[in-house]
C-alpha cells in the first residue's frame, strides 16, 4: 500500500498526462505518415520503466479511453485493457531492471508484443473482423487470402505486427531515458530500474 | 442535461447496440441515434466526424472480407475477383457494430465538454487525480502536436528524409519522436513542484465554483437505463450460451 502510494507521487501525476498526450499524437502522426506501425504506446511503456506496473497499467487503460473520448479513434477504446497490459509488463520488466542491459529490454518490447497480440486479437475480431483502416489491413488481407478464418488472419495480423511495433516503442523509451539526465531520473519512483 | 446522464445514455446505447444482431444495429442507428443528435443539435458535425472515421474502415472491411472469404458464394463479379456474399454480409454486420461504437462515443464527445463530466464525476466521489490526468491529457495534446509539426520541420531542413520509402520514413521516427518527449519531459518537475504547493495529492474535500444542474428525473433515468443495460446484457450472454 505503501508503495502504491510512493508509485503514484505527484510527479508521477504530472508524468502520466503527458504520457498519455505523447500516446494520442505519436499515434495520430504514425497513421498520417503512413508508417505501418502503431506507435501509439510509448508513453505507457515509459511510465510502467519510471513508476513501476500499476501506473503503467493505469496510463495505457485512461490513454486509450481518453483516446476514444476524445472523438479522434473511437476505435482505440476497446482495446484500453491490452493496453494497460502492455503498461503493466513494462513496468514488471523494469523492476526485474531488465533495462539495465539493452537486449534483454528489447526482448522484453517483443515479449509485449506477443501478449498484446495474443489479447487484441479477439477485441479486433469480434468487433472489427479484423479490420481497423490501419496500414495493417493488407496483412489480414494476405491471411484471408490464404484462407485463414477471421480469428486467424486477425491473430496473423497481430503476431507480425504487435512485436515488432513494440520492439521499436521500447527501443524508443530506451534511447530517451539513456538522453535524461541522471539527477532528473531520480525523481521518479522506480528510478532504479534505470539508474544505479 | 446532466453531464452524467449523458455518458449512463451512451453506455446503454453501446450495449444495446452491440446486443442487438445485425440488421438491429442499422435500425437502431437511424431510429435512436439519428434523432438524439438531432435534438442535441449537433447533427452536422456528428455526421461529418462519423462518416470520417467510418469510411476508411468500412471500405477496407468490404473488399478484404468480400474478396476474400473462404468457400463463399460470389454475388458480384466473377471467380476469385469476386465479392462473396458471406464476406458481404459479415462486413454489414461489423460496420453495423462499428456504427453503434463510434456513434456513441461521438454523440457523448460532441454533446459533453470533458471538463465538466469529471467535475461531476468528482463530485460523487471520483478521486481528484484522476480528473487532473484526464484533463490535463486533453489540454496538453494540441501543444504537444503543434511542438511534433515544429520538430518535424526543424529536422526536415537539416535534411531529415520523412517522406519516399518505407525504410526512411520508419527511421525518421527517433529523430522525432526523442526531441519531442525530451522537451516535454523538462518541465514534468516544475509542474509537479507547483501542483505540491497547491497541496494537490492531500486527501481532504475540495469546494468547486461550477455549479453543474441535476434533476429528480434525470437521476431516475439514470438508474433505469444502467438497469435495462444490465439486463439487455444478460438476455445476449444468455442467448450465446443457449445457441
Amino acid at each position: 500500500m505503501d508503495r502504491l502510494r510512493r508509485d503514484f507521487n505527484t510527479v508521477t501525476l504530472v508524468l502520466i498526462p503527458l504520457a498519455i498526450a505523447i500516446n494520442i499524437a505519436v499515434g495520430q502522426l504514425v497513421v498520417a505518415a503512413k508508417v505501418p506501425l502503431y506507435l501509439d504506446s510509448i508513453g505507457t511503456v515509459l511510465v510502467g520503466l519510471l513508476a513501476g506496473p500499476w501506473a503503467g497499467l493505469v496510463t495505457g487503460l485512461l490513454a486509450n479511453v481518453i483516446w476514444g473520448l476524445s472523438g479522434l479513434n473511437t476505435f482505440a477504446t476497446p482495446f484500453a485493457i491490452v493496453a494497460g497490459v502492455i503498461g503493466m509488463m513494462a513496468g514488471l520488466f523494469g523492476g526485474w531492471r531488465w533495462f539495465k542491459r539493452v537486449w534483454l529490454w528489447l526482448i522484453g518490447g517483443v515479449l509485449t508484443g506477443v501478449v498484446a497480440a495474443l489479447l487484441s486479437a479477439p477485441i479486433s475480431a469480434y468487433l472489427f473482423g479484423g479490420v481497423t483502416g490501419s496500414g495493417q489491413d493488407f496483412l489480414v488481407a494476405f491471411f484471408r487470402a490464404t484462407g485463414a478464418s477471421v480469428i486467424q488472419a486477425t491473430f496473423g495480423q497481430g503476431i507480425v505486427a504487435d512485436p515488432l511495433d513494440k520492439l521499436a516503442s521500447f527501443l524508443v523509451v530506451y534511447l530517451v531515458v539513456r538522453a535524461l539526465p541522471s539527477r532528473f531520473l531520480q525523481r521518479f519512483p522506480r528510478a532504479k530500474n534505470v539508474s544505479g | 442535461m446532466n453531464p452524467l446522464t449523458k455518458l449512463v445514455l451512451a453506455g446503454f446505447l453501446l450495449v444495446l447496440g452491440l446486443a442487438v444482431p445485425w440488421p438491429g444495429t442499422y435500425v437502431l442507428f437511424i431510429a435512436l441515434i439519428l434523432p438524439l443528435a438531432l435534438a442535441g443539435r449537433i447533427l452536422k458535425p456528428f455526421l461529418v466526424a462519423l462518416f470520417k472515421l467510418i469510411t476508411p474502415f468500412a471500405v477496407p472491411m468490404i473488399l478484404i472480407q468480400g474478396l476474400f472469404w473462404t468457400g463463399g458464394t460470389p454475388v458480384i463479379g466473377e471467380g476469385p475477383l469476386s465479392l462473396k456474399a458471406e464476406g458481404l454480409l459479415f462486413s454489414a454486420a461489423s460496420i453495423g457494430r462499428i456504427l453503434i461504437l463510434a456513434s456513441s462515443f461521438l454523440l457523448l464527445s460532441l454533446s459533453t465538454r470533458t471538463d465538466i463530466l469529471m467535475r461531476d464525476l468528482v463530485q460523487r466521489g471520483l478521486p481528484n487525480q484522476l480528473l487532473y490526468i484526464v484533463v490535463t491529457s486533453l489540454q496538453i495534446l494540441p501543444r504537444l502536436q503543434a511542438r511534433a509539426r515544429t520538430i518535424l520541420d526543424a529536422q526536415r531542413s537539416r535534411g531529415l528524409e520523412t517522406e519516399g520509402n518505407l525504410f526512411h520514413r520508419l527511421r525518421a521516427v527517433v529523430p522525432l519522436v526523442g526531441p519531442l518527449l525530451l522537451s516535454s519531459l523538462i518541465d514534468v518537475e516544475e509542474r509537479a513542484l507547483a501542483l505540491e504547493g497547491r497541496a494537490f495529492n492531500r486527501p481532504g474535500p475540495r469546494t468547486s465554483l461550477i455549479e453543474i444542474s441535476d434533476t429528480r428525473r434525470e437521476a431516475l433515468a439514470r438508474i433505469g437505463l444502467s438497469v435495462a443495460a444490465v439486463v439487455i446484457f444478460v438476455i445476449r450472454i444468455a442467448w450465446a450460451l443457449v445457441s
